[in-house]
């Protein structure tokens, strides 16, 4: 297992180069890399135990695969999948594929190192090929927004490699573990630059102009499956450290609510389906258990909705409500808004009951009052018009649109206990009073929210004030 | 003191980077920024002594940690990569932007 893992690694970027030696094959070689990552998924779920890794000594690479990661694998695997066969009919460059699995080479090492240096490496090599496939479209937008996420996110990061050696003063290693030994400075500046990087609470605020402003696969991979490689290590840090597990959870608690609140004031539907990844990123962090499982549902989901999005007839809300949406493309977009809205026989119901069920009484509410935000959201898509005449879609859309959607029914299998009668009436009740506030208060609503803390100077400056909270928070009580 | 000293580079750099008005010179503050977290990193690695760490057979030197430089190679080079890169966003910005305000490109490119 332990050369399989290495070899599994080094894979993606193995055949990723091999896509500018041999063009031609470019769609297959990548398809390829999606599908051997997914192969190896399954392999670590039918794994009695976690496969740790030492390569050379304590003071090394260390890596770690268990389920948790596996869930990570799998979704980085069927989102990368979709992408390809979504752009497959499509001119794209041997250059794109190429880039995409960078994008999941990188993202898998992230996903199985548990030291800060690999995991230093996975992210800043994700956020080079991200930033690649942003401005693949080569406009001025598209440059700027690339530009805009690869400062962000290195400047993040250099707070971070500072949080690393910190970490490494205090116990000569640089494993995850040495964090419990680690001055408090030390989780500020590792967890702030994580938090960008991840997209959570304020210092997400970067990621809805990024991911709506990108094309539609793009959009997809980021939303996806890139920004849970800097949510995966707070995760894996909450499980492995006792002390921060606290920490991980408020801000996965604001992050949740933050998403939400944004979202129900958006018109556009990608933005809006941007704050709803930074609200469903919080749902991964406040049970760091079970995150893994809602990552996977999150991932499917989320690309498959963007994916969608893209083949609307319009972004704005209000155009849309004006138009007739083909029926075929709105049963696409309801299975979808359902899943994410936790309805039963879907994914989404098994991810958020499995949550809830892991959290204490007073977090288990505030969730619960998240989850009716989430409803409220996604009934904006659920009540569109329909029955408008089929436009011509792109022909790789199906396919991939069903690998998701077929996904979140399959995925149904992980957890089979949320199905009980209680846990079904609390899910559509849930989605109910989302509905119902929907129909009475927000159908009408016409606030729009400011976006001035999405300047990049604003993004910038709140760096250095998410520091001091998470120094204030990480200080022993 | 040192500490103190590559402590003021970062921050220099970090302020730089909100202050500064012009593209490029808040990439020139990232830079300055990534050579105080290298340099911190050289600190911390000569905390054991200052010698260069290859094993010979003469007497028990005080070797400085190999391991933090060796670590902060990888962050030297992929810290290079990015320079490069927004350098060449930047050129290419710089054609519909000459004066390469960050403001007002922001201003032309968010919807």
């Amino acid at each position: 297992m332990n050369t399989l893992t290495i070899a599994w690694i080094g894979l993606p970027f193995f055949v990723g180069f091999s896509i500018y030696l041999i063009p031609k094959l470019d769609k297959y070689l990548a398809i390829f890399g999606a599908i051997a990552s997914a192969a190896y998924a399954f392999q670590l779920f039918a794994m009695p135990s976690a496969v740790t890794l030492e390569l050379l000594d304590n003071f090394s690479v260390t890596l770690l695969v268990d389920r948790l990661s596996g869930y990570f694998i799998l979704t980085n695997a069927l989102v990368t999948a979709a992408v390809i066969i979504y752009c497959w009919p499509t001119d794209k460059t041997a250059f794109f594929y190429a880039q995409i699995l960078m994008v999941h080479g990188s993202l898998n090492a992230a996903f199985a190192s548990t030291d800060f240096i690999s995991l230093y490496v996975g992210l800043e090599v994700s956020g080079i090929a991200a930033f690649l496939l942003i401005a693949y479209a080569r406009t001025d937008r598209s440059i700027w927004v690339a530009l805009r996420y690869l400062f962000i996110s290195n400047t993040a990061m250099l707070f971070y490699l500072v949080g690393a050696v910190l970490v490494y003063k205090a116990s000569h290693s640089f494993s995850f573990a040495g964090l419990g030994a680690a001055p408090p400075e030390a989780i500020a500046l590792i967890f702030m630059g994580l938090l960008v990087k991840g997209g959570v609470f304020v210092s997400g605020l970067w990621l809805p102009l990024t991911h709506s402003e990108s094309e539609t696969p793009v959009s997809a991979l980021l939303s996806g499956i890139v920004v849970k490689a800097g949510v995966y290590p707070l995760v894996r840090c909450a499980l492995m450290v006792e002390e921060v597990a606290p920490i991980v959870q408020i801000f996965g608690v604001g992050a949740a609510f933050m998403g939400v609140f944004y979202g129900i004031f958006e018109k556009d539907t990608k933005r809006m389906l941007a704050f709803s990844t930074v609200s469903q990123l919080g749902w991964i962090l406040v049970a760091p258990e079970v995150g893994g499982f809602y990552a996977l549902a999150h991932g499917l989901v989320k690309s498959a909705l963007f994916l969608i999005a893209g083949s609307l007839p319009s972004r704005d809300f209000k155009e849309l409500q004006q138009k007739q949406i083909n029926t075929t493309l709105w049963i696409a977009l309801v299975v979808a808004s359902l899943s994410i809205s936790g309805f039963p026989f879907l994914v989404g119901f098994g991810a958020k009951m499995l949550t809830l069920k892991n959290l204490t009484p007073a977090y288990a509410i505030a969730m619960n009052v998240a989850a009716v935000g989430t409803a409220i959201l996604f009934a904006k898509f659920i009540f569109l018009p329909r029955g408008g005449e089929a436009k011509k879609s792109k022909p790789g859309f199906w396919p991939a649109v069903l690998l998701l959607l077929g996904g979140l029914i399959a995925a149904n299998a992980f957890d089979v206990q949320a199905y009980t009668l209680e846990n079904m009436l609390k899910a559509i009740a849930i989605i109910g009073v989302g509905w119902l506030a929907y129909f009475l208060i927000f159908q009408r609503t016409a606030i729009k929210l400011p976006r001035m803390l999405e300047q990049f100077d604003h993004l910038v400056g709140f760096m250095s004030l998410i520091s001091l909270l998470l120094f204030w928070m990480a200080l022993p009580k | 003191m040192l500490e103190a000293l590559v402590l003021a580079t970062v921050f220099c750099g970090f302020f730089g980077i909100i202050f500064k008005k012009n593209l490029i010179m808040k990439i020139v503050c990232m830079d300055v920024m990534s050579t105080g977290v290298i340099a911190y990193y050289v600190v911390v690695a000569s905390r054991s002594g200052w010698l260069t760490p290859i094993i010979s057979k003469g007497k028990n030197v005080a070797y400085a940690d190999p391991v933090p430089q060796a670590v902060i190679l990888t962050a030297i080079v992929i810290g290079f990569s990015i320079q490069a890169l927004m350098l060449v966003s930047v050129m290419k910005l710089a054609r519909d932007n000459p004066t390469l305000e960050s403001n007002e490109i922001e201003m032309n490119n968010t919807p």
